[in-house]
């Protein structure tokens, strides 16, 4: 064998090497990253078991209160007040909660405006010679980073929410059904109390949210939207289908992909922590009023980890991570799984 | 290429180079850039029309498609444009329901009349004319949704709702276009999972469902196996009683086999256009006779 040859051949095994060696250290980071989070999360997983998930209570200080008795009467030894201690109790639910609000409010202002974005940028913008300037700029959108938009949210929307739009939206509920669930909160001995306003909500978060997941939802549902076989749209029209008939035969034919986008932005706003760590509020309740100040599964993380000096308390935010991290691993496995099978299974079908 | 002044058409390059060289008037009138007129026998004059192009010419951007092709297509009967690849029988086709308003930059002179009005005339309601022209596409493009569904979609977006009508002009579609025995009893599952044989006479029944007057087909067997094909073509002339056919094909055949007139076209112009036994033995110009015997093409 000739010697340039064997080098030549060495150096193929050495650089197939290290490609498989990165692939399986990508992998290997992953793993490493699961199991770290569930080793850290076991200690509160073991002590709450289910219930971390649906108490409302996080409360990582022991509690100190006078013992009371079977008739609810103060007892009292020796001439003083018996004092118990209650340990600290983790129950998720109230982020788990702000999280799915704040998202579901992205989504709700998202998702329409991201599918009529795409649709224009797939059906018009070619005839007005836009849709490369348009589609450099939805990608730019989405390159901008969160705290940028955190800062915008925190200095202009939530003065304009606290000054401007909820005075105006109380004028317009009136004493309806729509203020006493938005406007009226009930603590937990039953009394029903007004939401503080502050402009830092689940609705303000749910706002950021929605503009930092536009671009992205906007960008898959184009590319999903593209790949749509020329005959579908052809053939709608040809019936005499009207533009809408036609986008939403377009739409129909890609749901698998659009709803793989949906999901995509789901994953994104469920995980941005920067952003809505600054507009939210970060109280831990469930408060049916989305004006009431909430926290996040990420924003969670992000107030309380570096303070956490407690074993079980950390352990606790790290079984929320690990949470987190299997919805937003469960979501974009879901969503890439539509978006790639969906157009492979136009492949198939023409 | 020797001559200057013709550069048109995508693929003209290769169809006039294979072209016969000399002793050709109208091919020789064409290399020189010179308007033609094709030769339309008097039996398609005679017949009553319902689609007129008259000097109609177009353009992809500054590329010329069309010359100012000038044809009646007869009603009740199937008329076949055949020529080479290239030669823009797919536009003409594709100007009577204006589905080249899709394409970009795309441009049209002259009249393009179905039932003596001109479709491009300003104002056209453009979703209407589509109502009266159906549109067979060279692949089948059935929705991703129930056999049933996809028949009836061209009646619900016009809005009938009535479940009875729907179910009624189905079964009746379906068995014009000689579907109805195969799905019957599968009208609720997709139609994704028909043969592809299947799918193009669902795509003819769901054109046909609306009661158009015209029906384009472009080249609706060239993705279909020989026993589809066999089947699709006899539609054609069934439907031919109620509809009036224009079909756009590659397979000489097959225009011999299904149409009533034929239409020569190459390099965008009209060539020679008559009754379809005529064109096929005993062609009047050398061009046809050199094309539809397979010398060139």
């Amino acid at each position: 064998m000739p010697p340039s040859k064997a080098r030549r051949s060495g150096g193929d095994r050495a650089l197939g090497l290290l490609a498989r060696g990165s692939a399986v250290t990508i992998l290997g980071l992953l793993v490493a990253l699961l199991a770290t989070l569930v080793t850290a999360g076991a200690p509160a997983a073991a002590r709450f078991g289910a219930s971390f998930l649906t108490e409302t209570e996080w409360r990582p200080n022991t509690l100190e209160r006078p013992r009371l008795d079977a008739r609810g009467e103060v007892v009292i030894t020796g001439g003083e007040v018996e004092i118990e201690e209650v340990p600290p109790r983790f129950g998720a639910l109230p982020a788990i909660w702000g999280t799915a609000v704040s998202s579901g409010i992205a989504l709700l202002i998202a998702v329409p405006l991201s599918l009529g974005a795409a649709l224009f940028v797939v059906r018009i913008a070619p005839r007005l010679r836009v849709a490369g300037p348009l589609s450099f700029m939805i990608e730019f959108l989405a390159a901008i980073p969160s705290i940028a938009y955190g800062f915008w949210g925190l200095a202009v929307l939530t003065p304009w929410l606290q000054t401007v739009a909820y005075p105006a939206m109380e004028r317009l509920a009136g004493g309806t059904w729509v203020a006493g669930w938005v406007f009226r909160t009930r603590l937990a001995d039953g009394t029903e109390i007004p939401v503080g306003l502050t402009g830092k909500d689940m609705l303000c978060g749910g706002l950021v949210l929605a503009i930092m997941v536009i671009p992205i939802v906007t960008a898959v549902a184009r590319d999903v939207l593209r790949s749509v076989p020329r005959g579908q749209l052809e053939g709608t029209l040809a019936l005499g289908a009207t533009w809408w008939q036609s986008s939403w035969g377009m739409m129909r034919y890609a749901r698998a992909g659009l709803f793989g986008a949906v999901m995509l932005g789901l994953a994104r706003a469920a995980g941005e922590t920067m952003a809505v760590t600054m507009v939210i509020g970060n109280n831990m309740q469930v408060a049916a009023s989305p004006l009431a100040p909430a926290q996040t599964m990420a924003s969670l993380l992000a107030n309380e980890f570096k303070e956490a000096s407690d074993q079980l308390h950390q352990s606790a935010l790290l079984l929320v991570a690990l949470i987190l991290l299997v919805m937003s691993l469960a979501l974009n496995v879901t969503a890439r799984s539509l978006v790639v099978g969906g157009s492979s299974r136009t492949a198939a079908a023409h | 290429m020797s001559t200057p002044g013709h550069t048109q058409g995508p693929a003209s390059g290769d169809a006039a180079a294979a072209a016969p060289r000399a002793g050709y008037a109208i091919i020789e009138a064409i290399r020189r850039g010179e308007p033609v007129t094709g030769q339309t026998h008097e039996q398609v004059r005679d017949q009553p029309a319902v689609i007129r192009a008259a000097d109609f010419s177009l353009w992809y951007g500054k590329s010329r498609a069309l010359h100012a092709v000038s044809m009646p297509v007869p009603r009740h009967r199937v008329t076949a444009l055949i020529g080479p690849s290239g030669c823009g029988k797919s536009t003409l086709i594709r100007c009577v329901n204006r589905m080249n308003d899709l394409v970009e930059g795309v441009r049209v002179s002259g009249r393009m009349e179905l039932e003596g009005s001109d479709v491009y005339a300003p104002g056209t309601d453009v979703i209407g004319l589509r109502r009266r022209v159906g549109m067979v596409f060279q692949k089948p493009n059935p929705f991703p949704m129930s056999i049933f569904d996809n028949v009836v979609y061209p009646l619900r977006i016009h809005g009938q709702r009535s479940r009875s009508e729907l179910a009624e002009r189905a079964e009746r579609a379906l068995r014009g276009a000689a579907l109805w025995d195969e799905v019957k009893d599968r009208l609720r599952q997709s139609a994704l999972g028909l043969s592809g044989g299947q799918q193009q006479r669902l795509c003819i029944a769901r054109a046909i469902a609306a009661d158009p007057e015209v029906l384009l087909m472009d080249e609706p067997c060239s993705a279909l196996d020989p026993v589809s094909t066999l089947r699709v073509e006899e539609l054609i002339q069934r439907v031919s009683e109620r509809y009036t056919v224009l079909i756009v094909t590659h397979n000489m055949q097959q225009a011999s086999r299904v149409s009533h007139f034929t239409a020569f076209m190459y390099l965008g112009r009209l060539v020679e256009y008559g009754p379809t036994a005529e064109i096929f033995q005993n062609p009047r110009l050398p061009e046809t006779e050199q094309y539809v015997s397979g010398r060139f093409g």
